[in-house]
Formats: structure tokens, C-alpha cells, sequence
């Protein structure tokens, strides 16, 4: 049984949480503050972890395929229905976009274009020379006027779309591809080569591309701070996400009866990637942060400083979901080997990394929105010391920022309920296992 | 053995071998005497090596003051070859660890040698921190020992000192890695010899009988120690980041370093493994075994590695400009415009451009061509580490003690020693043991010699028909 | 595995495949296989020969266990109880730059462990000989032992039935 067939039973469950996404949404709406940057914070939350998911999925396949890889080829159809939520991304990623163009968010510090230019006169128009009537900005901010031509709407806006545009075309296209392999496919094996070549442009394109969309949707909450590690290592923790996603969504379809070649030798190595990856992602998180704590510049130890003394929930459970967790029980072969114990290690994986995104992007949404609010309360008193992000004093436990509250689970299943729903809709369009493909025997007879 | 492959992999070992002539070619260099160019070759790296030890005793006579070295730019050569070094040290372990867990059929052709590579890199490379000690009697200081001093322990939080253990950890993993591979190879050249030969290989074959168990306790460690060797091999080019990133210096201060370092390192290794087997494979008459496919799959990761260091390489560039750093700023500037500018460009041209030739399969499976981009991605990653080391210390923040330095003829004849010495290493590990693993070829024969996959398969298999089926349903 | 003056009747194959059906005929026929001797790990063999699975991996783990603690604990005592200093304005317990050589140290324990179990239990280390029943078996010879301790005459005639039906390409006997 390799057509997937997407049940009205299905739709109907799917459909019933992504229902609850959005009444969580509108909940979080509701009761948030003046700027709902809770709201804002998770819609940004969930559509960057998603997106990147799908991402990833397209950037796995077309690495294994390079890379000569057969044995995932049984379940490649789960990894392009997971690439194609692209262009779904892309559309959420507009939302954001046009809150950044309509002043409806404050997520980024960078959009206060008070503070870019040194001099001001009493019209409010900003000017980078000193003119006549113009006096000195009491808003400049000297870092982020010196971002200014990268972290500006113009790039954030034009980056996104071009960028997940070609990222989505890709996607498609390795998609098309594989479909007609289905039907025309031969032992010419043209289709293949084809998709290899693809695959090939691909990687570059992408090793490229998604650095700069991380810098500008998560790295630059913290417009003042940087490190050259946080495109791989947010790209490390997408990676593990999609890697346990795609488990679940094998063990879920099995349990449907598909996929009955798919063997424990298939959930083994996915482990062992699950594995290697967790301990890749520990690698880059370690290294950055020894890093940091090691030459201890206060521009740069803010961040984890930050995180440490006022989210120790967010920064300890992260490393002891994502690491210590996964690490101690998958290290054992026969652990891989489990569908059981695989798919809960899975699932806890992939909350864990979402949880993550939640370390990496609450505390400094709320920073970013604490400034804003300030800046608004009292016109004019914009404080200049490190970008006014030392608010360590009176430092209050607030739902959804300093752990993820009930409305942000929510929001979480839906945005998540949409992401299957959409892969199950596209599952269905074609066999869930590649006909024709020249490593499929390879996949199908796979014994370690 | 039973394991379906596609009709599209290529295979890996040519010529129709069977099992006897699989240890007839492979073993049989060993049972010769060595040919003239061998000798040629040996006598010209024993020359090189002499005129290393010169050098070191030079140093160590007339003291560190026979270097270039000031009170600026305190490390020079020492420490770009030290790191270099290192490097290229990294693609054994990566080709029989990180390969074998990935299943990559191709490393069996060359993980024999890439990792007696990796370990005469590491001699070499453990060479320089010891040297520039200065007084290298007093070098066992480094070590943590109950002494007369204190107690005076040594400082653990210091990357220098952890460099010591990751070294050391390295070189005696690799060490264990490569002789339990080597062990079942040289029982097969004990039972060939005889007389002294066969005494001399009997000790150094450990009593190997090939019982089943010893063969699944054998393949056990080595998965094992592969998956112990995989983080291992991350940890120390990371840990040699660390020497630098740790600091507060411009240009040295960047996390982005020790991943990078890594894929540096693996490209320099891939590269200096190319430059051995394209002559091995040669010398020995061994194209059946290490293949153009071979040849091809390491530029293809050569080409990854240049890529990802490429990235990496923007990335610093584009994030000193973000950070609004002056410092950080002015570090690359000067890296590009600066004193040294012509090594930046040096750097750029050959690890980052000039891998980008490999995207034409046809450049991939050139050996002329693989071989002269061998050694210019070695040129190339030599540069990168004199970048980071020699530009960065000679623009400090105090500009009256900016300063330039050149090597002297010492420095230069301990790089050159180095060679010698890495030279005369393999030159003796391609007489002594197989330079390919004998045992490991023949696990992957009936799924990669030409008679069983490929074009021009003449066994059909069962798993053909099985797998026509397949394609036809 | 010294001498052990044991006569053992072998018989050489010429391919993994063939061994491999002759163990499945010696299973059914109940044959009770001293050793089975090949040039390279033959996949498939253990589960026929009911050969356990190798507990090598638990030893390294245990190994690397020794290795952490011994490191971290050793860093953690010299700075905090033997020789505190402060360097670069550090804490003394410092953990994360402990992480390095205690990553060092669990790898080194676990792979030395590992490799030093693995050699005395299978009877290896340098300078042991072990007897070996063809010099062929390190080239391209498959090999199926019999002790012939435990057989009868009548059962070793019955013994060289079995090497020439699953197709052996030579039978002997020797004594090691």
C-alpha cells in the first residue's frame, strides 16, 4: 500500500487544530500587551522554525543525493511533500513583512528609523551630515545606524522573498522531477542525473542564502549583537527538527500500514543521524558559548549573560532536552533500533529544538519590546547604554517569554497541524514510494 | 555477500579481481625490493630531514633568537606550520571514521593510507609547539604531574594546554585505529613470507588466525572507535581554534572559528591525500584499486569543504563589517589591503576559487589536473594560517608596535625538516605494510569490483532480477 | 589460544557465499562447528554460527565513564581545593573550559580500554603465535573447523561427507 490516501478523518483532526492554532492566536491577541509582542514573538517563532524545516528538507535531499546516498530513498516523498511548505512559509513570512512596512510590530529594534541618523531637525527629518537646523539626534543609536544598510525593511523585505522564493523553486523542481521519474522514468536513469544537477546547484545556493535569513530573522532581534556561529547553529537546530519530524511522520504512517518495506535498518540509521546531529548542534552550541564566556566582551556576553540570569528554564532545559536527553538514550545501538523508543526520543527532539527558537527569540523580542514601550512612554528618553538592553533590575516571570504558556503550545500545534496538513495533501498527490528511482533497490534491501 | 546496488554506482575496483589477485597486488609491494626510484626518493627526504634537524639543533643551540619572531609577532612559522600540520592530519581519520559511518564504500581504497598520513602529520605537527618552547628539555612541564614545584599544577583552563591533550589523545586514537586495521593485513603477509620476514610479521600480526569471533569483536571496536574518532577528529582542529577565538584579538576572536577550522582542515587533508595516492597509485600500479572514482569522490568533498570555507570566510568578512567594530573592521581590511595582502589574495585564489573548478566532472576525474590542485589547495590553506597568525599579530592595537616579519633560513629549514621527515615515513610505511586495506577490499568486492556492478558486470546476481522487478511494478 | 594439541579436521571453501550455505547445512545436520576461519568479516556469519553479539561497546562505555569523571574530577579538585588560582579573571570552578580535556580524556580512556580488552580477549598482543590451519586463509580460503575430539571414526567419515557435499575445495586434518 504505497498511495496515500489523506482521510476525512484526518483532515477533520488536523483541521480541529489548526482551528485551536488560530483561537490561541487570537487569545494571545487579546491579552497580550500594547504592542502584542507575544503574539507577534510566536507568529515569528513558529513560522521561522517551519519554514527552516522545510528548508532543510530540501537541503538534506539534494546533500544525499549528491552525496551518492540510497537508503533514504524509500522515504524521500516525506521530505518533498516537507520542502515544498516553502512557499506556505513564504506567505507567512509576508504577514511579518508587512507588519514591519505597517509599524503593526515592534519585534525589531532596527525598525525605529528615530534612532539610525545622527542628526534630527524640528520637522523630524533625519540626516546623516549636520545641517542648518538641525541639531544632534537624542535617539541615535551609533551601532544600528552602522547596520543600517543591511538591517533595513528593503533587505528584510526583498532578501525574504527572493531568497524563499528560490529556495521554493528548487523545491519544486526536484518535486516535478521526481514525479515524472514516476511515470517516464527509465534505465537511462536521465531523470536522476537531472536531479542530481539540480541538487548540486542547490547546496551552494543554499549554504549561502540561509545564513543571511537567519541574520535577518532571528539574529537581528539582538540588533547589537553578533556571532559569526548562529546561521549554523540555528541551521544545526533546524536540521534535527526536520530529521525528527520526518521519524515521526514514518512511525505515524506505518502504524497506517505504508511504508511496509521500511525496516528498523531505515529508523536505525535516521537514529544514528538523530544522534550524530544532536551531538553536532551540542558541538556548535558549546562552541559558541565557551567562546563567548571565554573572552568575556560585554557586547557579547549580554546575550547569554541574559539568558542565563533571567531564562534559566529556557537555557538549561535546552541543553538538557537537546542534549543530554537524546544523548544518553539513543546512545545505545539497540535504542536506534526501536521504533518506540526512536519515535518518543523523536518527538522530544523536535519540541525540544522548537524550544530552542523560543530561547533564541523570546527574551530578545521582549527586550525589543520593553525598549519600544519605553521609548513610547516617555518621547524622547531613548537610553543609550548598550542599546538599552540592561534591564537586569525587577526582572518578572511573564507567561510566553519566559516559559512557553498554553497559548504558545497552541499556537504551536497549529502552526504544526498546518505543516502536516499541507505534507499530507501533497503525500497524496503520488506514491509514497519513488518508482523508478536507480537507488530504490538499494533502499528497499537495506541491511547494515 | 547479498546486498542489492544501484545501477548506478560506479565500481570501485577494476580488472575482474579475485580474492587471491586482490592480495596478490596488494600485498605484493611489500615483497619486493625497492626500485631505484624509490631509493631516489627516500635518499632526497632523507637530505630534507637532515637539513631539519639542523635546524632544530640550531635553534636549540643558539636559541630562539636564530627566528624571526619579536615581541609583536610572537608566533610566525612555527605556528603556521604547526596548524597546518595538524590539518592535513585531518583526513585520515575523517576518510576511516566519518566515512565508515556514513558507509561510504570509496574510503576502503584509501583509508590505509590516509591515516599513516594523519599520524606522520601529527609527528610533524607536534614538532613546533615543542621547539618553541625554547627550552625543550623542560617541555615534560607541560604535563600534570605531582612535582617539586608547589604542587604547581598546570593551567587547565588554558586552550595551549588542551591543545596537549587533544594532541596527544589524537595521535595515540589514531595510532590504535590504524594497527587494529592493519593487524588482519599483516597476518596475510606472514602467511606469504618466510624466514625473517615471516618472524618480523608474525610479531606485528598479533597471532591473527581470521577466527569468526576475533572478526566480530574486530569489526565491533572498529565501529566503535570510529564513532569515538568522529567527535575526536572535530575536537581538535576546534580545540586548535580555541587558541586563537579564546583571545580578545581582532580577527582571532570569532565563533565561527572552530567549525570552520574543521572543514579547513578536511579540505587540506583531502587535498594532501590526492597528492600521495595520484603518486602511490602510480608507483604501485594500484589504478585497479584506487580508481578515477575514487579520485572523483574526494574532489567532490574537497569541493564541500572549499565551499564551506568559503562561507565561512564571507561570513567573517560580512560580520566584522555588522558588528560596527572598528577594530574588527580595520582586522580585515588590513587582512585584504594590509602588509600581507598578497597571502590574503594568496588564500582566497587557491581555497576558495580555484576548488570551484571542480563543479566540471570532467576537471574531477583529471588526475594531471587533481594533482597540481592538490598541492595549490595545500599552498592555499598554508596561506589561510599565516592570515590569521602573521597579519593579525603585526596590526595590533598598539600601533607603535606594529612590525613585519620574515622567516630566516632556521624557521624555513624546519618547515622544510618536516617534509623530510613525513617523506621518509611513508616512504617506509609503502614498503612494510599493504597501502591499501587488503581485508577491508575484498568485504567490498562483491559489491563493487567491476565483474559484479557497473557497466560491464559479467556476474549476474540474483538480486538483479529482484531488483528489475522492482523497477518494473 | 597456545597450542592445545587438538586434531582438527578442516575443510577449505573458495567462496563466502558457498561457506555460507555449507553452515546452514551444518546447523540442520546438527554438526557442531569448532571455528569458522576467513580472510575478511563475512556479514551474516555470526547469527548462523550463534555467535552473541560483541559487549565490547558497554566495556568502552564504561571506559569513557572512568575517563570524565577522572578528568573533571581531577581539574575540579586542583582548582578548588589543591591550587586555586584565579586565571583571567575566572572562577575557579571554571566548568565550561574543564570541558575540552575532559572530552579528551573520556575518548582516550574508552579507546585505549577498548582496544586493550579486545586484544586479550581474543588472545591476541604482540609477539603471541597462534596456530593456524592454512597459510591460504589470510588470502582467499574459507575455512569450517572440526574438533575431532568429539567425534567418533564413524562420525568424521560422515564429517568429510559434509566437506565434499556443501563443495569444499580441499579436507585435512591437522593437529595444533
Amino acid at each position: 500500500m504505497n498511495q496515500f490516501t489523506f482521510e476525512g478523518k484526518q483532515k477533520t483532526v488536523l483541521g480541529l487544530f489548526i482551528l485551536l492554532g488560530l483561537v490561541c492566536m487570537g487569545l494571545t491577541y487579546l491579552t497580550d500587551d500594547e504592542l502584542h509582542t507575544r503574539f507577534w514573538s510566536n507568529f515569528l517563532h513558529n513560522t521561522v522554525f517551519f519554514t527552516g524545516i522545510a528548508f532543510v528538507s530540501t537541503f538534506v535531499m539534494a546533500a544525499f543525493t549528491s552525496a551518492y546516498a540510497g537508503w533514504h530513498t524509500i522515504f524521500r516523498r516525506i521530505w518533498e511533500a516537507y520542502s515544498l511548505f516553502l512557499i506556505v512559509g513564504l506567505g507567512l513570512l509576508m504577514v511579518l513583512i508587512g507588519g514591519v512596512w505597517l509599524h503593526y510590530h515592534h519585534l525589531y529594534h532596527w525598525t525605529d528609523v528615530t534612532a539610525l541618523q545622527p542628526y534630527v531637525n524640528d520637522a523630524g527629518v533625519y540626516s546623516d551630515v549636520i545641517k542648518e537646523g538641525f541639531k544632534e539626534n537624542p535617539n541615535y543609536d551609533v551601532v544600528l545606524g552602522g547596520k543600517s544598510s543591511f538591517l533595513n525593511k528593503y533587505w528584510y523585505t526583498f532578501g525574504t522573498i527572493i531568497t524563499v522564493g528560490v529556495w521554493y523553486l528548487f523545491a519544486k523542481r526536484l518535486r516535478s522531477l521526481s514525479l515524472s521519474e514516476d511515470e517516464n522514468g527509465d534505465t537511462s536513469y536521465s531523470h536522476h542525473k537531472k536531479i542530481k544537477f539540480v541538487s548540486a546547484v542547490f547546496l551552494p545556493i543554499a549554504a549561502f542564502s540561509s545564513a543571511a535569513m537567519i541574520w535577518q530573522w532571528v539574529m537581528s532581534l539582538d540588533a547589537h549583537w553578533y556571532s559569526t556561529m548562529f546561521a549554523w547553529y540555528a541551521t544545526a537546530s533546524w536540521f534535527v527538527a526536520a530529521l525528527a519530524l520526518t521519524i515521526l511522520m514514518i512511525i505515524y504512517l506505518k502504524s497506517k500500514g505504508y511504508l511496509e518495506e521500511l525496516t528498523g535498518e531505515h529508523i536505525h540509521d535516521l537514529g544514528k543521524y538523530m544522534f550524530a546531529f544532536s551531538v553536532f548542534w551540542t558541538y556548535l552550541w558549546f562552541s559558541q558559548y565557551m567562546l563567548i564566556w571565554y573572552a568575556n566582551n560585554g557586547e557579547e556576553t549580554v546575550y547569554f549573560h541574559t539568558r542565563m540570569r533571567q531564562y534559566p528554564v529556557l537555557f538549561y532545559g535546552n541543553l538538557i532536552m537537546n542534549f543530554a536527553l537524546p544523548f544518553l538514550i539513543l546512545m545505545r545501538n539497540e535504542t536506534k533500533r526501536k521504533f518506540g523508543t526512536v519515535g518518543f526520543t523523536a518527538a522530544l527532539v523536535f519540541f525540544a529544538h522548537w524550544f530552542d527558537f523560543f530561547q533564541m527569540i523570546k527574551p530578545s523580542a521582549r527586550i525589543n519590546a520593553e525598549h519600544a514601550m519605553h521609548a513610547h512612554h516617555s518621547a524622547g528618553g531613548h537610553d543609550h547604554e548598550a542599546g538599552g538592553h540592561a534591564v537586569d533590575a525587577g526582572h518578572q516571570f511573564l507567561m510566553g517569554f519566559d516559559f512557553p504558556g498554553f497559548l504558545d503550545i497552541g499556537t504551536f500545534l497549529g502552526f504544526a497541524a498546518l505543516f502536516v496538513f499541507f505534507a499530507f495533501s501533497r503525500m497524496a498527490q503520488a506514491s509514497l514510494i519513488p518508482k523508478n528511482d536507480p537507488y530504490l533497490g538499494e533502499s528497499l534491501h537495506h541491511h547494515v | 555477500m547479498s546486498a542489492v546496488v544501484s545501477p548506478i554506482r560506479e565500481p570501485l575496483i577494476e580488472g575482474g579481481k579475485s580474492y587471491h589477485q586482490i592480495t596478490e597486488d596488494l600485498v605484493g609491494p611489500t615483497e619486493k625490493v625497492p626500485g631505484f626510484s624509490w631509493i631516489l626518493c627516500m635518499a632526497i627526504s632523507l637530505g630534507l630531514f637532515t637539513l631539519g634537524i639542523v635546524s632544530i639543533f640550531w635553534t636549540i643551540f643558539f636559541g630562539i633568537g636564530t627566528w624571526d619572531l619579536n615581541r609583536t609577532i610572537g608566533w610566525g612559522w612555527d605556528i603556521t606550520n604547526f596548524v597546518w600540520w595538524i590539518g592535513i592530519g585531518h583526513a585520515g581519520t575523517l576518510i576511516s571514521a566519518i566515512l565508515l559511518l556514513f558507509r561510504q564504500k570509496w574510503r576502503t581504497g584509501v583509508n590505509r593510507a590516509a591515516e599513516a598520513m594523519t599520524i606522520f602529520a601529527v609527528m610533524c605537527a607536534g614538532l613546533f609547539p615543542v621547539i618553541h618552547m625554547g627550552r625543550v628539555w623542560l617541555a615534560f612541564f607541560i604535563f600534570p604531574y605531582p612535582n617539586t614545584r608547589g604542587p604547581l599544577w598546570v593551567n587547565f583552563n588554558s586552550p595551549l594546554l588542551w591543545d596537549v591533550f587533544a594532541i596527544s589523545t589524537y595521535f595515540t586514537v589514531s595510532l590504535l585505529f590504524w594497527y587494529t586495521g592493519l593487524v588482519p593485513d599483516f597476518a596475510t603477509v606472514r602467511d606469504r613470507a618466510s624466514g625473517i620476514r615471516k618472524k618480523i610479521y608474525s610479531f606485528l600480526s598479533f597471532g591473527w588466525t581470521g577466527s569468526a569471533k576475533h572478526w566480530q569483536r574486530w569489526e565491533s571496536l572498529s565501529l566503535v572507535l570510529a564513532g569515538l574518532a568522529t567527535p575526536l577528529v572535530l575536537s581538535v582542529h576546534t580545540i586548535v581554534s580555541f587558541d586563537f577565538a579564546t583571545s580578545v584579538i581582532p580577527g582571532w576572536h570569532t565563533t565561527i572559528f572552530p567549525p570552520y577550522f574543521v572543514a579547513g582542515a578536511i579540505f587540506s587533508g583531502f587535498a594532501m591525500v590526492l597528492t600521495l595516492m595520484i603518486i602511490t597509485r602510480k608507483a604501485l600500479n594500484l589504478e585497479e584499486y584506487i580508481t578515477l572514482q575514487h579520485v572523483e569522490s574526494m574532489n567532490k568533498v574537497i569541493l564541500a569543504t572549499g565551499s564551506i570555507v568559503g562561507v565561512a570566510y564571507l561570513t567573517e568578512l560580512f560580520i566584522s563589517w555588522y558588528s560596527g567594530y572598528i577594530y574588527e573592521q580595520f582586522a580585515f581590511y588590513n587582512r585584504a589591503a594590509g602588509i600581507y595582502w598578497w597571502s590574503y589574495f594568496g588564500m582566497m585564489f587557491c581555497n576558495v576559487i580555484s576548488p570551484q573548478f571542480f563543479w566540471s566532472k570532467k576537471l574531477r576525474r583529471n588526475i594531471t589536473f587533481t594533482f597540481f590542485m592538490s598541492i595549490f589547495i595545500n599552498i592555499g590553506m598554508w596561506f589561510e594560517r599565516f592570515v590569521i597568525i602573521a597579519t593579525t599579530l603585526a596590526r595590533d592595537y598598539l600601533p607603535s608596535s606594529w612590525s613585519y616579519y620574515t622567516p630566516t633560513w632556521v624557521e624555513m629549514g624546519i618547515y622544510i625538516g618536516t617534509f623530510g621527515l613525513f617523506f621518509v615515513l611513508y616512504l617506509l610505511f609503502s614498503r612494510v605494510a599493504p597501502v591499501v586495506a587488503v581485508a577491508e577490499v575484498k568485504s567490498i568486492l562483491k559489491t563493487a569490483g567491476d565483474q559484479y556492478v557497473g557497466a560491464n558486470a559479467t556476474h549476474t546476481h540474483h538480486d538483479r532480477q529482484e531488483r528489475a522487478t522492482h523497477i518494473n511494478d | 589460544m597456545k597450542k592445545q594439541n587438538k586434531e582438527v579436521l578442516y575443510g577449505l571453501y573458495n567462496d563466502e557465499e558457498i561457506l555460507l550455505d555449507a553452515i546452514k547445512v551444518a546447523n540442520k545436520d546438527h554438526l557442531d562447528i569448532m571455528d569458522v576461519y576467513t580472510p575478511f568479516p563475512v556479514h551474516g556469519l555470526d547469527p548462523l554460527l550463534g555467535l552473541e553479539e560483541s559487549r565490547l561497546h558497554i566495556a568502552g562505555f564504561v571506559y569513557g565513564a572512568l575517563g570524565t569523571l577522572t578528568a573533571f574530577g581531577f581539574m575540579t579538585w586542583v582548582f578548588t581545593r589543591d591550587w586555586p588560582i584565579i586565571f583571567g579573571g575566572k572562577p575557579y570552578f571554571s566548568a565550561p573550559a574543564f570541558i575540552p580535556i575532559t572530552f579528551e580524556l573520556t575518548v582516550l580512556f574508552s579507546a585505549i580500554g577498548m582496544v586493550v580488552s579486545f586484544y586479550t580477549v581474543c588472545g591476541l598482543g604482540p609477539g603471541t603465535e597462534n596456530p593456524t590451519l592454512d597459510d591460504r586463509i589470510t588470502d582467499d580460503k574459507f575455512c569450517i573447523a572440526f574438533d575431532t575430539a568429539a567425534y567418533s571414526n564413524d562420525q568424521l567419515s560422515k564429517l568429510k561427507d559434509f566437506f565434499k557435499q556443501t563443495g569444499a575445495e580441499e579436507v585435512n586434518t591437522k593437529m595444533i
